[in-house]
């Protein structure tokens, strides 16, 4: 059943420090004329050292705000977001930042493992080849390390923007629907490999999707957030044991846990 | 294939239809002595001393247009590359550079005169031509505007900072903007250094217009005009080959 606080563990007292930690945090958007909308409002998420979570909710909740606040791209109006205790810009100076947009945001300028490469670049580090390949391998790409981005599908992009996101080992991996241009199938399939991916790296993600059996397949906790002005409606547990397979998406207990969130996703989008 | 075909059989036949055209109304004398039959205008090319008094002057005026897109070409990257570096001196940039474009290249030539003398104001002028617009393709290819786009959010989260933004983004992304621009700027030059020419400059293709104006000797007048379109044309189509090849192999 979903819970709210995680399972006290009996040798733990104290909660462990939280990697991402947004507390209180609202958002407010300038519109022209002296409008402003609020997109968020008073939101706390805490994310965990290691563990992944999903924010599901309606369009335009502010589900991108959030990532983008994360990110250090967009800075809260109220309350504070720290990110490994320090301020998001701060992390991202240092290069310990990993994102993926749905727009896979490649330089088409450079060939694919250019772009994988381009992290190492911007760190100022010399370019760890091996680490190159071994990404572009994880997400299937061998073969077409020499290729333009425009040479390939829009799955190969984003699954080439997943390896760019990850090359450095980022202490903090934002993903903002990287798989939301793709269909249902190749969707299922990407899923499976960022698990996999996933259980080998074991880095400290946020993902944003519109799609709740995605955000139950991968992650370790679900969040849904409400309409405008965002903010945290329901936290729910996913306890499948990793590594997952896609089998666990047959279980009677995935599908009463889709039914459930599609339920408040639902009550949202009507409400 | 069958459609770039039907468009180059489109154009070709534009082309010859409007030199028909010009043979005509030369042949047929309807616009006066000083609109001679194309017919002639090519005799005159034909014969090999004529025909290396235009050359001569057509090397002399592609010389200084050569450097004066050069120039032209450098003052601009510099000009965007120090608002790039100074936003403060963004506007101030900016103004001059319309400034500099607003002035008639008439009212600048006595000027010229005096100051860089007789033999580079062409030099001159076709730079201030191109100059421009190489400045507006510099600052709007390397988005001096502020137009943030995801490869920006991209930059900013991987914790890039300006010198590696502008190797790895700015520079690549404005390659395709900056030679739009150069496939403006070389015609202009080319412009710029015929009409530079004509404020005493010792030779080249404007030198030759004014002259044989002065002189009403037509056809001469008609071939070196058609020479200085022939070279604007010349340098519009090696540009955009260059741009093109850019494009492709960029995007
Ligand atoms: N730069 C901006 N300027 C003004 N308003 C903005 C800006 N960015 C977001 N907003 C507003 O904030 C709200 C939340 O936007 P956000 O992009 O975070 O939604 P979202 O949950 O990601 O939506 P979707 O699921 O459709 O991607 C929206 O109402 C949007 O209009
Ligand atoms: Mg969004």
């Amino acid at each position: 059943m979903a819970q709210t606080t995680p399972s006290p563990a009996p040798t733990l007292t104290v909660a462990p420090p939280a990697a991402v930690a947004l507390s209180g945090v609202g958002k407010t958007f300038e519109l022209s004329r002296g409008r402003a909308v609020s997109a968020l409002e008073d939101l706390d998420l805490h994310v965990a050292e290691g563990e992944f979570v999903a924010i599901v909710g309606p369009s335009g909740c502010g589900k991108s705000t959030v990532l983008r606040m994360v990110a250090g791209l967009e800075r809260p109006s109220t309350g504070t977001v720290v990110v490994e205790g320090r301020s998001p810009r701060e992390l991202a100076r240092s290069h310990r930042l990993g994102v993926a947009f749905q727009e896979h945001a490649l330089l088409p300028w450079s060939s694919i493992r250019g772009n994988v490469a381009l992290p190492f670049h911007l760190a100022g580090r010399p370019v760890d080849a091996a680490r190159v390949d071994e990404l572009v391998r994880l997400v299937g790409l061998e073969g077409f390390e020499s290729a333009r981005p425009r040479q390939l599908s829009g799955g190969m992009r984003q699954r080439a923007a997943i390896a760019r996101a990850l090359v450095l080992r980022p202490d903090v991996l934002l993903l903002d629907e990287p798989f939301g241009a793709l269909d249902a199938v190749t969707r299922r399939r990407m899923n499976r490999e960022l698990a996999r991916i996933w259980s080998e790296e074991r880095i400290t993600t946020v993902l944003v999707t519109h799609d709740v059996e995605e955000a139950l397949f991968l992650a370790d906790r679900v969040v849904v957030m409400t309409g405008r002005p965002g903010r945290v409606r329901h936290v729910h547990r996913v306890d499948f044991p990793r590594p997952r397979e896609a089998a666990i998406t047959r279980s009677p207990e995935f599908h009463e846990a889709v039914d459930l969130l599609t339920g408040l996703l639902d009550a949202e989008g009507t409400a | 294939m069958s459609a770039a075909a039907r468009r180059a059989a489109l154009a070709t036949t534009g082309v010859l239809v409007l030199l028909a055209g010009a043979e005509a109304v030369g042949r047929a004398g309807i616009a006066g002595p000083s609109w001679p039959p194309l017919s002639e205008v090519a005799a005159h090319l034909l014969d090999a001393d004529r025909r290396a008094t235009v050359v001569r002057a057509a090397s002399a005026t592609l010389a200084s247009a050569a450097e004066g897109l050069l120039a032209g070409v450098l003052v601009a990257a510099a000009a965007a590359f120090t608002g790039l570096l100074l936003p403060p001196l963004r506007p101030g940039l900016d103004r001059l550079a319309a400034l500099l474009h607003a002035v008639p290249v008439i009212a600048l030539a006595p000027l010229l005169i005096t100051t860089v003398g007789r033999e580079a104001t062409p030099t001159v002028v076709a730079g201030l031509g191109a100059g421009f617009v190489m400045f507006v393709a510099f600052s709007s290819g390397l988005s001096l505007g502020g137009r943030r786009s995801t490869h920006d959010d991209v930059f900013d989260a991987l914790g890039a900072n300006r010198v590696r933004r502008l190797l790895r983004l700015q520079l690549p992304a404005s390659v395709p903007t900056v030679l739009d621009g150069l496939t403006l700027a070389a015609p202009a030059a080319v412009l710029g250094a015929t009409i530079g020419e004509w404020f005493g400059a010792p030779r080249g293709l404007g030198v030759l217009i004014v002259s044989a104006m002065q002189n009403f000797q037509v056809t001469l007048l008609w071939s070196a005009a058609a020479c200085a379109t022939a070279l604007s044309l010349a340098a519009y189509g090696l540009t955009t080959a260059l741009q093109r090849a850019a494009v492709r192999r960029m995007a």
